[in-house]
């Protein structure tokens, strides 16, 4: 195992074809959700008004389903990555993709037909107390979220299993011995940046998925009458702990596929060093407290816990600005780089990560979150690194694997079409962070007048980003057939 | 804190941001050998952990001064002179009292009969000024003193069901 970039020639055809379902299939899912997004963001514009019952029932099915869609194909992405290197099990990808999608269904059927619009963070009790909808459609949710949980929990496993056996341990796969002593062992002995990130991200989204399992038991001792009532804060720190953490490995995830995917644009190879080390093993961590910035306007939440919140939030941004962004932008200066869709996607997304994660940063420090908690800033910020991050490296990995193995190259319109994504996507999250700015609310069906110029503004940019998904999504259709038939053989 | 100010500062931040990202993607023409570059990047990641980690260091010890909990707040206004009770419900406010004295601290003393709340203060020009999440099962005791009189709106901000966006009431400072 060395630090040579990732060929993916010599593919385990199996683990690519089910990785190119999971990214196939989040790419699909992002476009559903962000249609439906457009419809939220036309009606607070005042230019298609929707019923307040159905403008929350899309909200909560947007939320829930963009952050699996999002995750499913960064996993699905960092599986095909890993195949080159690991045994990956095909059979546990697949199960975990039933479960998986199994739990995206009941989310699908409880919001559009069982009417549930309790929000994607299913904050309790709201669940109980919807009024318009039934336990029963609560409940769905629910079921639909522990088979999400399972899902993810089966494809950590998987990635765990494989990169710890490659390694001799899920020390070896942490480069920990490396880490203590960066002199004992020669780099190449290292696990591959992707593998190192591989790992850390399945410890963390085997604790989150233990973390949302956990949190429904007593839900579901409350619904079949065994418990009274579940505390509210209890809930929240556990809903929160699941969602934000789930939420925040898609972006861990997708950096894991840059740092094999950018080194192909650039001709550099992107090495395990000890800073690579010690930042990514930090990660484990830090992205499990940082979740408490969400709970800041609780003031019944032990004051040590918003200082650890706020503190834990600054340092998350640390090792990815200073490892992984100053590694990327070293790897691109003075590289030669190649212009392809792949390598746009991946600097707007690098763009993108470190503007949103900019807007985080000022939103978890306490006396700002008091003038900007769920106001517009909040979807501002998540926003940015998800279009322009998590999902702009997804789609950039997803672009590069049909292109090499189709063999089709991308033409310039589709080049163009690259960059357009970057443009209609900022405007479209600069409007989000002026809104806050001015104190819109977030979770409005019914804007007033005053506010309606920010969705305004924001409408044209969100049509652009449409062309320009619509442009790359017909791109990548064209090349999917015969990149589907090159995953039937091995090439060593 | 001004919520206008904290978007100057974002773009200023942005601004430097993009110019630096910018530079870089104009320098991505073949130019010196990896190997020159990495030493300057593993010194240029030590400078920019002391600095970053120093301006965050800073700007969390500043932030203390600004905490919204009681202890906080009466520690940087006194003690409050005076409460207001409030309940929140699906889909409505109750609070026990439509005005309240300005230039002294005020207590507001927020329950919630339902589900989660957001009990959210807004200027007379529609700025958010300070928030507290009304929860089922606690009481929460927002501190603020008002130095402007007028009407104040109270919001929602915490999504509680289909009628959440028209849960607000007013009241007076004066």
């Amino acid at each position: 195992m060395g630090n040579a970039t990732l060929p993916y020639t010599g593919t385990n055809g199996a683990v690519l074809r089910a990785a190119i379902v999971y990214l196939v299939t989040g790419f699909a899912t992002f476009l559903a959700m962000g249609l439906l997004g457009f419809v939220m963001r036309l009606d607070h514009a005042g230019i298609l008004v929707i019923s307040a019952d159905w403008f929350y029932r899309l909200m909560t099915l947007h939320g829930a389903g963009m952050i699996a869609a999002i995750l499913l194909a960064a996993l699905g992405g960092l599986c095909a990555v890993l195949s080159q290197r690991v045994r990956l099990s095909a059979r546990a990808l697949w199960i975990a993709f039933v479960a998986y999608m199994t739990g995206m269904g009941l989310v699908i059927l409880a919001t559009l037909l069982g009417r549930f619009a309790g929000g994607w963070t299913v904050l309790h009790p709201l669940p109980f107390e919807g009024r318009t909808w039934s336990l029963a459609a609560a409940l769905a949710v629910y079921g639909g979220y522990l088979f999400t949980a399972l899902g993810l929990l089966i494809v950590c496993v998987a990635v765990l299993r494989a990169t710890t056996t490659a390694h001799g341990g899920l020390a070896g796969a942490l480069a920990l011995r490396y880490l203590v002593a960066p002199r004992s062992r020669p780099s190449t002995d290292l696990p591959h940046p992707a593998e190192l990130i591989a790992t850390v991200t399945a410890i963390d989204g085997v604790l989150a998925s233990v973390a949302g399992l956990v949190y429904l038991v007593p839900l579901f001792a409350q619904a079949a009458g065994i418990v009274s009532a579940v505390d509210a804060l209890f809930a929240k720190n556990f809903v929160l702990l699941f969602g934000h953490t789930m939420a925040n490995l898609s972006i861990y995830v997708a950096a894991g596929i840059v740092y094999a995917t950018l080194p192909h644009y650039t001709g550099r190879p992107w090495k395990t060093t000890w800073p690579v080390v010690f930042a990514w093993d930090l990660v484990i961590v830090l992205m499990l407290i940082n979740y408490s910035h969400h709970l800041y306007q609780d003031f019944a939440q032990p004051l040590a816990l918003q200082l650890l919140g706020q503190l834990g939030s600054y340092v998350v941004g640390l090792p990815s600005f200073i490892v992984t962004i100053v590694g990327a932008l070293a790897l691109i200066y003075g590289s030669g780089l190649r212009w392809s869709v792949p390598s746009i996607l991946i600097v707007l997304g690098i763009w993108g990560w470190v503007f949103g994660g900019l807007g985080a940063v000022l939103d978890a420090t306490l006396p700002v979150n008091q003038v900007m908690h769920n106001t517009m800033w909040v979807p501002a910020h998540f926003h940015t690194y998800y279009i322009l991050g998590a999902a702009a490296f997804a789609w950039a990995y997803l672009y590069h694997l049909l292109a090499d193995l189709s063999g089709v190259p991308d033409g310039r319109g589709s080049r163009l079409a690259a960059w357009l994504y970057g443009v209609g996507a900022a405007g479209f999250v600069v409007m989000f962070f002026v809104a806050g700015a001015h104190s819109v609310p977030r979770r409005y069906a019914v804007h007033l007048p005053e506010w309606q110029i920010f969705a305004r503004v924001a409408v044209p940019f969100v049509g652009l980003l449409a062309l320009a998904l619509a442009w790359l999504a017909v791109d990548m259709l064209a090349r999917l057939r015969p990149a589907w038939r090159r995953t039937g053989v091995t090439v060593v | 804190m001004n919520p206008r100010l904290v978007f100057w500062v974002l773009l200023a931040l942005g601004a430097v941001w993009t110019t630096v990202w910018a530079f870089v993607l104009l320098r991505s023409r073949a130019g010196p050998a990896f190997e020159v570059i990495e030493p300057a990047e593993n010194r240029l990641r030590l400078r920019l952990l002391f600095t970053f980690g120093l301006i965050l260091l800073v700007t969390f010890a500043l932030s203390l001064r600004a905490y919204p909990y009681s202890s906080f707040r009466t520690r940087a206004l006194g003690a409050p002179a005076d409460s207001v009770r409030v309940m929140a419900m699906q889909w409505g406010w109750s609070l026990s009292r439509d005005t309240v004295p300005a230039r002294v601290p005020v207590a507001f003393v927020v329950e919630s009969k339902d589900v989660n709340h957001g009990f959210a203060i807004y200027t007379p020009d529609g700025a958010l000024l300070t928030q507290v999440q009304a929860m089922p099962g606690y009481t929460n005791r927002l501190i603020y003193r008002f130095d402007r009189t007028g009407t104040y709106t109270v919001r929602c901000l915490e999504y509680c069901g289909i009628f959440h966006h028209f849960m607000l009431t007013k009241f007076i400072v004066r």
